[in-house]
C-alpha cells in the first residue's frame, strides 16, 4: 500500500521517542514510590516499584487523552486545571486535594515564601515561651 | 524535598499522545475523503492539543497522588500483616480500587 513505508519509519519515530520518555518516567516515578515508602517506615521491593511506575505512565498516556477529549469538550484547543480536575472526578477526596493544589498555585505567594513565612512565626512564638519560663 | 515529576516531563509525553492522536485523525480524514465525505475545516480542527503552565503543574501533582497512593494503600496492607517490606501481593490487594478511584 502506498506510504505505508513512511508510516512505519512515524511508528519506529514514535517508539522510539515513547521508550525514552518511558525511562525517564520509570527513574522519576521510582524516585516517589521510594520516598513514600520511606515516610510509612517501609522498605519496597523493586518490582513493586517497576509495577507502579509503568502503571503511572499508562495513567499519564490516558490522562493525556482525558485532556485533550475535556478541553475540546469545552470548546478550547488548550487544556486548563479545570480540565485536569475533572480527570480526577472519581474520587471527591483526589477531587478535592487537587483543588488546594490549584489555588495555591492561583495564590499570589509561591508556595515556599508561604512556609518560610509559617516557619519564622513558629520560632517567634518559641523565642517568647522561653521568655515566660525565665 | 517532596519526590515530584518535573512538569516538562510530562509536558513531552502529552505532546507525544496529542501528536499521536492528530495524526490518527489526519489519517481517518483522508480515509474519509476517498470515500467521498469532505470534512468542513478540518485543518483547523486539526491542530494538536496543548496544555497551560499550570495544567502541567497540576497533573504532575495528580501523577504524583496516583504514585502516593498506590504505596501508602499497599504499605498499610503490609503493615497489617506485621511486615515491614511492600511485596506484590499486597500492591495486587489495593490495584482494583486504586483504579478504580483514578
Amino acid at each position: 500500500m502506498e506510504g505505508s513505508r513512511e508510516s512505519d519509519l512515524e511508528k519506529e519515530e514514535d517508539d522510539a521517542a515513547t521508550e525514552i520518555l518511558r525511562d525517564r518516567f520509570r527513574h522519576s516515578a521510582i524516585s516517589i514510590a521510594e520516598s513514600e515508602a520511606k515516610t510509612n517506615d517501609m522498605d519496597i521491593s523493586p518490582p513493586v516499584m517497576v509495577c507502579i511506575a509503568d502503571l503511572a505512565f499508562k495513567f499519564t498516556e490516558q490522562l493525556a487523552k482525558d485532556l485533550e477529549l475535556f478541553s475540546q469538550h469545552a470548546g478550547r484547543k488548550s487544556a486548563n486545571m479545570e480540565d485536569v480536575i475533572l480527570c480526577a472526578h472519581r474520587n471527591e477526596h483526589l477531587a478535592s486535594s487537587l483543588r488546594s493544589f490549584c489555588n495555591e498555585l492561583k495564590g499570589k505567594e509561591p508556595q515556599t515564601e508561604r512556609k518560610r513565612r509559617k516557619a519564622s512565626r513558629k520560632e517567634d512564638k518559641a523565642t517568647s515561651n522561653v521568655l515566660d519560663i525565665s | 524535598m517532596e519526590k515530584t515529576f518535573d512538569p516538562e516531563l510530562i509536558r513531552a509525553i502529552f505532546k507525544l499522545v496529542w501528536s499521536r492522536r492528530a495524526l490518527e485523525r489526519d489519517r481517518n480524514e483522508v480515509t474519509e475523503n476517498l470515500e467521498g465525505e469532505v470534512g468542513a475545516g478540518t485543518s483547523k480542527k486539526n491542530r494538536p492539543t496543548t496544555a497551560n503552565a499550570n495544567a502541567l503543574k497540576l497533573s504532575s501533582e495528580l501523577l504524583r497522588l496516583f504514585i502516593t497512593e498506590a504505596v501508602q494503600r499497599a504499605a498499610s496492607i503490609a503493615e497489617a500483616e506485621g511486615v515491614d517490606k511492600i511485596e506484590t501481593t499486597h500492591l495486587e490487594r489495593i490495584l482494583p480500587q486504586l483504579l478504580l478511584d483514578f
